[in-house]
């Protein structure tokens, strides 16, 4: 066809198209857009799945998830001032259950100075969690801090297991911390991550127990059975020693029944002299008086 | 003249219809006189009957049905703290759960004037959950919801729910999930029936509560006095689609 429109002279050389840049573009921001989204998600579920979690499985994992979602919800309606009752409560006996006495306190008395109707409840919370800290009324400012802070410690309690390589807390330049994902993902993968993470720590946690568990169990063991070579190296030692000490008895006894024999034997050699001796006198006296 | 009498018996009918039934200020006049700021949510009386595990799907199902009950007690706070009232979450509630020496059916029924004496506690959502159903295409929960004040001990709400989910189903009557169920399995890493199940109970909390009149820290407390309560018995279906309907048992 090309040659015979290059016969016929009625070929025309095609123009090389330009690219079409507004529809780059475009598809470009939608790209952007939606790497954006995906890295916006957040750090844990919603308080609600958090706790769903930890009421299914009571763990010092599910327990950490619980008290960052409480934390992350606490700091966004703080931000919002959207704050609803019981924010800081919740936020409080999540850290006095993980062993954060004093941030507890502090949490559970800005509930109180928050809403002034539970004042007694919290009361009520802190005798049975935190008994010494009844009369504490030290107010602690909710704040990113404290996220961080939880996060130290979270580093401090499970980072001999595992590490949290995919979370990094970021202070910008309004000083607000942002938590961030270092490999983002997408929003909706992100919460199943979050589950298969925890499942992954408890998984972790309970290995390690369980290590534990059998450590303790085989050290027992080999202590009883040390104790058990020992009670036998004891007893044989004492029946050597008992052995000899028999043996050093009948020796002596028999010593003593020897030097009782010979002084006998003297004693009747003494005797048999003494009883001849006489007999001898009595003989010399009988020859001369006969 | 005519022209007014022609309106008057237009309007008299109207009137009389918007006259008729119950109206909050009346049903709920305790609850008006008390103004409760303060509500504990007991922890949940869960009465409903599980399987004999004699298989794998037995336990797989009865794990589903202690999901969904526990997801009916986290989310029962959330419409009261919406309605204006102090309501603890259940983290805290159950610490102070753990120091009542009282059981379940003890707080229900005999004195509890001292958890206002000691812990300021104005009134106590009671929620029971009966029975669980299955049905071909449906699932249902009975629940009943009592709130009683703990300064006269009087009930001030009483309500008995059947809530029906129809499960969506495509042309050919297969089952076909709804996407947000799809969510909400991925957001709790449950599997799809458990999140079918607690969406439910969710949609019944917030359907139920939000019959309560609003606390006095809501600014639309007096507007709502001359709205219609629900029924002290009625029934629940939470369509396909996820719409909800009231209906009389007549209409079941």
């Amino acid at each position: 066809m090309k040659n015979e429109e290059t016969n016929t002279g009625n070929y025309k050389p095609k123009r090389r198209q330009k690219p079409n840049v507004g529809f780059l573009t475009v598809i470009l921001c939608f790209l952007t857009t939606i790497f954006l989204a995906g890295c916006s998600g957040r750090f844990v579920g919603t308080p609600r799945a958090a706790m769903l979690d930890y009421q299914t499985n009571s763990t010092y994992g599910s327990l950490y998830s619980l008290a960052l979602a409480n934390a992350q919800s606490l700091n966004d309606a703080v931000k919002a001032d959207t704050l609803h009752p019981g924010m800081y409560a919740e936020y409080g006996v999540a850290l006095a259950l993980m062993g954060h006495d004093g941030e507890a306190c502090r949490m559970l008395n800005a509930e109180a100075k928050a809403f002034p109707e539970s004042r007694l409840m919290v009361r009520r919370i802190k005798e049975r969690l935190l008994p010494g800290m009844v009369s504490d009324t030290l107010v602690g400012s909710r704040d990113t801090a404290d996220i961080l802070r939880l996060q130290s410690w979270a580093y401090d309690s499970i980072s001999a297991l595992r590490p949290l390589p995919w979370v990094a807390a970021v202070i910008d330049s309004t000083d607000t911390v942002r938590i961030m994902q270092q490999t983002p993902v997408d929003s909706i993968e992100y919460p199943i991550r979050l589950t298969a993470n925890q499942k992954r720590e408890m998984l972790v946690q309970e290995q390690h127990k369980a290590e534990l568990q059998r450590k303790a169990v085989a050290d027992s063991i080999a202590a009883a059975k040390q104790a058990k070579i020992d009670a036998r190296k004891q007893a044989k030692l004492d029946k050597k020693k008992a052995k000899k000490e028999k043996e050093k008895a009948r020796k002596a006894a028999e010593k003593e029944k020897k030097r009782i024999a010979k002084e006998k034997a003297k004693q009747r050699e003494a005797e048999k002299q003494r009883r001849s001796e006489e007999r001898k006198n009595n003989k010399q006296q009988k020859e001369a008086n006969g | 003249m005519k022209r007014n009498i022609f309106l008057l018996i237009a309007i008299m009918p109207l009137l009389l219809c918007s006259c008729k039934g119950e109206k909050k200020m009346v049903k709920f006049n305790e609850l008006y006189q008390q103004e409760p700021s303060v509500i504990y949510v007991a922890p949940l009386n869960d009465l409903s009957a599980r399987h004999a595990v004699r298989e794998s799907a037995d336990s797989v199902y009865n794990a589903s049905l202690n999901i969904a009950s526990r997801q009916l007690y986290l989310t029962a706070s959330d419409p009261l703290t919406n309605l204006g009232y102090y309501v603890l979450g259940p983290l805290a509630s159950a610490q102070l759960a753990a120091t009542e020496h009282r059981t379940g059916k003890q707080l229900r029924n005999d004195n509890i004037n001292d958890l206002y004496t000691n812990l300021g506690i104005d009134a106590v959502l009671f929620i029971d959950l009966l029975s669980w159903s299955n049905t071909n295409n449906s699932w249902s929960a009975s629940v009943e919801y009592v709130l009683r004040s703990t300064h006269n001990g009087s009930e001030m709400f009483h309500v008995h729910v059947n809530a029906t989910k129809m499960l969506p189903t495509d042309y050919k009557g297969n089952p076909k999930p709804l996407k947000a169920d799809i969510d909400f399995a991925e957001q709790y890493g449950c599997d799809l029936e458990t999140a079918q199940r607690c969406r439910m109970v969710e949609t019944l909390n917030k359907y139920v509560l939000k019959d309560i009149p609003s606390g006095k820290r809501a600014r639309h407390q007096q507007a709502e006095q001359y709205s219609k309560p629900h029924p002290e018995y009625f029934n629940l279906r939470i369509r396909r689609d996820g719409s909800v309907e009231m209906l009389k048992d007549s209409e079941l």
